[in-house]
């Protein structure tokens, strides 16, 4: 009979873009069991409603997450209008869609960078990344940041992109997709990736269900969930498909990712070409009161957005709450874990994208 | 990868420019709307202290007594809320980065005493209410970023300290019957 050990995994680690600790029960080189914790990059920042304004506490709800912290600034400023019922101009709602979904573009191609790292592909990383640049050249130009944007506000936005800049990002949005194409082939095709990532990592759909996944690795699975299904932005207007997939292994996860950059350059270049011409915010006035939730789409999943004021309208919020979609793939990446080779662990943990900074906050 | 897919790419990388700057050796370009640290304009700016209350992460510091208006550089997340509240729009959004450090960098700013002009301008004037128009709604008081104001509705009052009072105009433009003038 074979001795068991742990060996700790984290909280730096090569493949590890955020520190997660693991604890791996392994019995020869197969995981019998993973025992995650977190609490490393706690930072309070829900705690910090009850010192900084509403209006201000959008910036510090974008801080969330480095990556998807447009997602994170939507889902607060909806919160607060759904509970002010503040109506956004339409070209509010369509210049979110507009961010958001580039938002997503280049998360999935920093996710297919890391993916690509961690399973040894440096010139592949490399190249996706080289592609990510153009995106965020894209943000710099239209918000001022390459990373966090502070353009979201209550009632709007503060920023207009003109039409004709509106349709330069269109035709760079072509390129990125070309250049895109060249790039996933290798995932999608070659055999050295397919060697690291098919049949690893399986999560059934039952599983996926009863594990509350949500996003890319709930869609993997063949789940069909996808928040912008239910009418959140523009996306009705905009015809928007999920993308689906059924095996359920990381080959899955990442095919989903993949197709789900091609779905959001789509759903841009729509978007752009709809765009109506209307003022970008309206006035604010009042103290905040009421109480409103939503669920949001963010590029890992589904993430969910709690706002509540105190019984007489103030400055400040009693609550507010986000439970980000790393929190929910948590338990699946753990039962993923479960009977894994120790060389497929690092891929197990970054195909559910783990963003540790918003799920401790 | 096949051969040929290996060598597109590696004549891609010999002959198309390179993807990334040359920096230092190549300046690095700076878009419009890049967010890179915040400005002041020191003559301008008459210390009410707006952009102290609405930083959400506390980076600035004003000082009426000692003159100074403060940031704390690494602080600053350049979101621009102290651009977009600052009411006489003398704080402004710099297209470059700070230097790197490896210290907390904080700069300090003395900011001019204003003298009465001759004239007198705005600026020097008093804060004044037609309290025949006034209708006691509290907005000026609210709205006052050195609470100067103190409105009681029941009493039908309207006190004002003028020590406090920095004459930033916020109270006159939200003033709804325009009853507030500084003159």
């Amino acid at each position: 009979m074979s001795k068991r050990t742990i060996i700790p995994f984290g909280p730096q680690h090569p493949v590890l873009p955020e520190p997660v600790h693991l604890d791996l029960v392994i019995e020869d080189e197969k995981v019998v069991e993973a025992i995650p914790s977190i609490g490393f990059i706690h930072r309070g920042l829900e705690k910090l409603v009850e010192k900084k304004e509403y209006t201000e506490m959008v910036y510090v709800i974008e801080r969330i997450c480095g990556i998807c912290s447009f997602g994170h600034g939507w889902g607060c400023v909806s919160a607060i209008e759904g509970a002010m019922d503040i109506e956004v101009p339409a070209r509010a709602d369509y210049l979110r869609t507009i961010w958001h979904e580039l938002s997503r573009v280049h998360s999935h191609l920093l996710w297919l960078g890391l993916l690509a790292d961690g399973f040894g592909f440096e010139s592949l990383f490399n190249h996706t990344w080289r592609v990510r640049e153009a995106v965020l050249d894209i943000f710099e130009e239209t918000t001022g940041g390459r990373v966090i944007f502070s353009v979201c506000k209550v009632g709007g936005v503060r920023k207009d992109i003109d039409n004709a800049t509106l349709k330069g990002i269109s035709e760079k949005l072509d390129e990125i997709r070309k250049e895109t194409a060249e790039l996933t082939d290798v995932f999608i095709e070659d055999t050295s990736v397919k060697n690291r990532l098919c049949g690893v990592g399986y999560l059934s759909k039952e599983d996926a269900t009863d594990l509350c996944t949500v996003g890319p690795m709930a869609r993997a699975s063949g789940i069909v969930q996808d928040i912008r299904l239910t009418g959140n932005g523009v996306y009705d207007d905009l015809g928007f498909e999920p993308c689906i997939e059924t095996a359920g292994d990381c080959w899955a996860r990442c095919k989903v990712r993949i197709d789900e950059i091609y779905a959001s350059i789509d759903l841009i270049q729509r978007a752009i070409e709809k765009i109506p011409d209307s003022e970008i915010a309206v006035p604010v006035k009042g103290n905040f009161h009421g109480e409103f939730a939503l669920r949001m789409e963010q590029p890992r999943g589904e993430a969910f957005y709690y706002a509540k004021g105190f019984d007489e309208p103030t400055k400040y919020m009693e609550r507010m709450r986000v439970r980000t979609p790393t929190n929910m793939n948590i338990p699946a990446m753990v039962k993923t874990l479960q009977g894994c080779d120790l060389a497929d662990v690092p891929m197990n943990i970054l195909t559910i994208d783990p963003c540790i900074s918003c799920t401790e906050r | 990868m096949s051969v040929f897919k290996i060598g597109k790419v590696v004549m891609g990388s010999l002959f198309k420019k390179p993807a990334t700057l040359m920096y230092p050796v190549v300046p690095r370009e700076w878009q419009e709307r890049t967010r890179g640290h915040i400005d002041i304009n020191e003559p301008d700016c008459i210390l009410c202290g707006m952009c102290m209350r609405k930083c959400p992460t506390n980076a600035i510091t004003v000082d009426r007594d000692a003159h100074t208006w403060v940031i704390q550089r690494m602080k600053c997340i350049q979101c621009g809320c102290c651009t977009d509240n600052c009411p006489k729009k003398c704080l402004t959004m710099a297209q470059t980065y700070t230097a790197p450090s490896v210290t907390k960098v904080i700069d300090t700013f003395e900011i001019p005493q204003k003298e009465k002009a001759a004239g007198g301008g705005a600026a020097d004037g008093k804060l004044q209410n037609n309290q025949d128009e006034c209708i006691y709604c509290g907005i000026c008081a609210k709205n006052c970023p050195q609470e100067a104001i103190e409105v009681n509705r029941d009493e039908k009052s309207w006190k004002l300290d003028e020590d406090k009072c920095v004459k930033c105009g916020l109270c006159t433009e939200k003033c709804p019957k325009k009853c507030l003038e500084i003159k």
